[in-house]
């Protein structure tokens, strides 16, 4: 008996026309792990959504979703609320009360249990979890990890058979998404437990799934395991580039049969391929860069004064045409020295320069206007109006000089005319920040300051946001990014820095920066090191390989 | 102060309204030497060395209580001396400073009891009158720091973008300050909606909803609430047969020592004394348990 059978499920939200869901027949099995891929806006929410009684979307539907045979509607209240467990993507917003204590037992409370059955399986919880050292702590203070944690011990706690998860690594810095995708994949493995997963990390979490199921266009196209997703979907699909590095490798090398998913089994593909060891790739575009435009010299900083400094000794410039990205772990005090180099916090020691001035001379009206943008990791803070037009309009009278052509041309780089008359809270992650971008454009600045601009946004939005900043630089912008990002880093920017013990520790382009780190380096160096020498972008490998097998056929 | 702490909300809140409520009442020198004394022994149990600097305040105060009775009350009949043909007399003065200590006694058994019953022990007392009030105020109580955090992350990127609040005419400050608003609030209902589906998600709004909390009722809690109950009880007896009672006016009534008077006395000074004596009993076990390692 399947635990989970969609048949012929047809959904369509109210007053819209296409459907948000087309013919989807699925088959879960108990104990299953299942991921659920496919670019934003292809109904991988709705649909599991739909699963979930309580949150399930109003609009027309057809189909049934069967539970253990039985009709998802017709399920005892009771049941449906304890057995599909629900983890939404924003750690913050789901958890309700103030003590961590409290949250784990909210469900309980909910389904009337008694006060020793609830202290059971709390206790449970918080030991099978590792919650014991924050139990009775309050939720405000814990990091987003912790926060992720808390939300999934706390659905754990009902004793769901049924785990449904809808990105919920999307907000967390990789070492907390690991440790939380390694619980995942524990809970799977020790208690047997189904698991549905909605996920952009699909590096660490195909390897580990038993089923993919890729949905494009409110359509399934495509479900079975993992190794052979590459034989049933189109050579072209735009879905490619979400893909593990070494089955992107496989893919573009022609390759047929099993594709390999980790690092280790990529490795072991690419040694049995006939190419030439220690190869070099080399940088062709080589970019003209201009003045030195923002400079922080000897800056330390900390925010009280009792309290150890964040920034020490912090030195850094950064050139008109150059994209600097500072890569570090969490919590180390990268955006800190962001808020510095905008002049939102004042360092006690040492000085920023912008434009070979001191950053203390400028007026704030003259700093944010045609000079020094900030975009904030959460476009949110920037929205006040009710449609995105009327955002852009508004700001564009905030900037003066701002002139319809001008605001028309932002609009074309940014690729945002087809969403003009929507509302700037509807808009999914990616078309969000470009929307946030396209008002701190129209102040013209000269130097663009990005707090983790990839957070939370899909490969295909990553695409974009790296098309308009190569525009943006060609234009003589300079651009300073602080990112978790080690593969977008390696990808797109100028010069590398990484950031340790409140300074920029070694820095260079992207290309040694990153073939001389040995852990902290992008996928595609861990799974070609010792074989070609210095590639560190998926396309590095896919050209060298290409380049081998020509050779050989010659 | 930590063994007295871990007893059960219900029977620190009862201990408390009981005693409080007592040295009210009780004008008697006796009971309210007792009063008082325990009092300051308790509070330097709880605070130990911030006590010392806390009784500081308290001296001055009992002495301006202690004098504005003579002033203006001029009953009695053991005349000192006369102020402009007022009479100021024994029995006022000692009113006076009984009623200064009475009220010092209680701010004193107050404070200690706002050290004991933290917030959250209230809380679940009273959310067992009315659970759904109970976890509105633990929701509130998350969502008052978050939107703190908001308003500060809002305003930063406000700023870069030339909307500062600190500077600029008044007219342009009102505006940064509704803008900084109008972005919280349409943030907070956007984000209640998520909060909401995770409520629901976890079956919120099911029938039967229980209340849970981190503290049991065990049965140390049940001997300590009987035997309160027993000494206060004992207590209010005595006050009704009167032997709480001492007149100051005219003049004051005699002390009385006799056998039952006696035994009303050290009822009530054991009353008082149960945090402390639990508190020193603690503190020698763990001593003893020390020295037996």
């Amino acid at each position: 008996m399947a635990l989970l059978k969609i048949d012929n499920l047809n959904f369509y939200y109210p007053e819209e026309i296409d459907s948000a869901l087309k013919n989807i027949n699925l088959t879960i099995e108990e104990g299953e792990f299942v991921v659920l891929i496919g670019q934003s806006g292809c109904g991988k929410s709705t649909l599991l959504k739909h699963l979930k009684r309580e949150l399930a979307p109003h609009g027309k539907k057809s189909g049934d979703i069967l539970y253990r045979n039985e009709r998802l509607e017709d399920l005892d209240m009771k049941t449906a609320a304890a057995e599909v467990g629900y983890v939404l993507q924003n750690p913050e917003n789901q958890i309700v009360t103030d003590k961590v204590w409290h949250e784990l037992a909210f469900g309980l409370e909910n389904l009337g249990l008694d006060t020793l059955t609830i202290r059971r399986r709390v206790a449970e919880m918080a030991n099978f979890f590792g919650i014991q050292s924050w139990f009775r702590q309050k939720t405000v203070g814990l990091s987003g990890g912790q926060k992720q944690l808390l939300n999934l011990a706390a659905v754990m706690a009902m004793q769901p058979k049924l785990l449904l998860l809808d990105e919920p690594t999307s907000q967390l810095d990789p070492i907390a998404a690991m440790e939380f995708i390694t619980t995942l994949h524990k809970l799977n493995q020790e208690l047997g437990l189904t698991i549905i997963l909605i996920e952009h990390r699909l590096e660490e979490v195909l390897p580990l799934a038993d089923k993919v199921v890729l949905m494009d266009h409110s359509e399934i196209i495509y479900t079975g395991h993992p190794k052979q997703l590459l034989t049933d979907i189109p050579k072209n699909h735009a879905m490619h580039d979400a893909l593990p590095t070494a089955m992107r490798i496989f893919n573009a090398c022609d390759q047929e049969g099993d594709a390999p998913l980790t690092i280790r089994e990529g490795r072991k593909w690419l040694l049995q391929q006939p190419v030439e060891q220690n190869c070099v790739s080399v940088d062709e575009n080589y970019v003209e860069l201009g003045l030195v435009v923002l400079e922080a010299k000897d800056i330390a900083f900390r925010y009280e004064k009792n309290s150890d400094d964040i920034l020490h000794g912090f030195q850094m410039h950064v050139r008109a045409g150059e994209m600097l990205s500072i890569i570090g772990g969490n919590g180390t005090g990268k955006s800190t020295a962001l808020k510095i180099l905008s002049g939102l916090e004042k360092p006690y020691r040492g000085n920023v320069f912008v434009n070979g001035q001191k950053l203390k001379k400028y007026r704030n009206s003259d700093l944010y206007r045609e000079q020094l943008a900030v975009l904030p990791q959460d476009p949110k803070t920037l929205f006040v109006e009710k449609q995105v037009r009327k955002e852009l309009e508004s700001m564009q009278k905030v900037a003066m000089k701002a002139s319809a052509e001008k605001l028309a041309e932002i609009i074309s780089l940014l690729d945002l005319q087809h969403l003009m008359d929507r509302h700037p809270y509807d808009l999914s992650g990616g078309e969000q920040q470009k929307l946030a971008l396209a008002k701190l454009l129209l102040l013209n600045p000269k130097i663009l300051l990005l707090d983790e601009p990839t957070k939370g946004i899909d490969a295909h939005a990553k695409k974009a946001l790296a098309h308009i900043l190569h525009a943006l630089l060609k234009q003589g912008v300079a651009i300073v990014m602080v990112t978790h990002d080690i593969e977008f880093s390696a990808e797109y920017s100028s010069r590398c820095a990484l950031f340790f013990d409140g300074n920029l520790v070694s820095e260079g382009d992207p290309r040694t920066f990153y073939s001389g780190n040995s852990f902290y380096t992008t996928a595609a160096h861990r799974l070609s090191r010792g074989i070609f020498k210095n590639a560190i972008t998926c396309e590095d490998v896919i050209t060298l390989c290409k380049k081998a097998t020509t050779n050989v056929s010659v | 102060m930590k063994s007295f702490e871990m007893y059960h909300p219900l029977v620190l809140f009862y201990y408390f309204m009981t005693v409080i409520g007592m040295a009210m009442f009780f004008m008697h020198p006796i009971y309210l030497v007792l009063t008082f004394m325990e009092a300051v022994l308790l509070n330097f149990l709880l605070l130990r060395h911030g006590f010392w600097k806390k009784l500081m305040m308290y001296i001055p105060l009992f002495f301006i209580m202690a004098i504005i009775n003579p002033l203006i009350s001029h009953n009695g009949e053991l005349v000192i001396l006369y102020v402009n043909d007022n009479a100021v007399t024994m029995e006022a003065i000692c009113y006076g400073m009984a009623m200064a200590l009475m009220i010092l006694a209680v701010i004193i058994w107050f404070n200690s009891y706002n050290g004991v019953m933290t917030s959250d022990k209230f809380l679940y007392l009273f959310g067992k009158l009315s659970p759904v009030l109970a976890l509105t105020i633990s929701i509130t109580m998350r969502l008052v720091p978050r939107f703190k955090h908001q308003i500060h992350i809002i305003t930063q990127a406000q700023k870069t973008i030339g909307m500062d609040y600190t500077s600029g005419s008044v007219w342009e400050r009102i505006k940064c300050v509704t803008r900084i608003l109008s972005i919280l609030i349409t943030w907070a209902l956007e984000n209640a909606i998520e909060t909401a589906d995770s409520m629901k998600a976890r079956g919120y709004g099911l029938p039967e909803r229980s209340t849970f909390s981190l503290f049991v009722f065990e049965k140390r809690d049940g001997w300590l609430l009987g035997v309160i109950t027993l000494l206060a009880g004992i207590s209010v007896a005595g006050s009704f047969l009167g032997y709480t009672t001492f007149y100051f006016y005219p003049t004051f009534s005699e002390m009385e020592w006799s056998l039952t008077s006696v035994g009303f006395y050290s009822v009530y000074a054991v009353l008082l004394a149960i945090p402390i004596v639990i508190e020193i009993k603690e503190n020698i076990k763990w001593r003893y348990l020390r020295s037996t390692i």
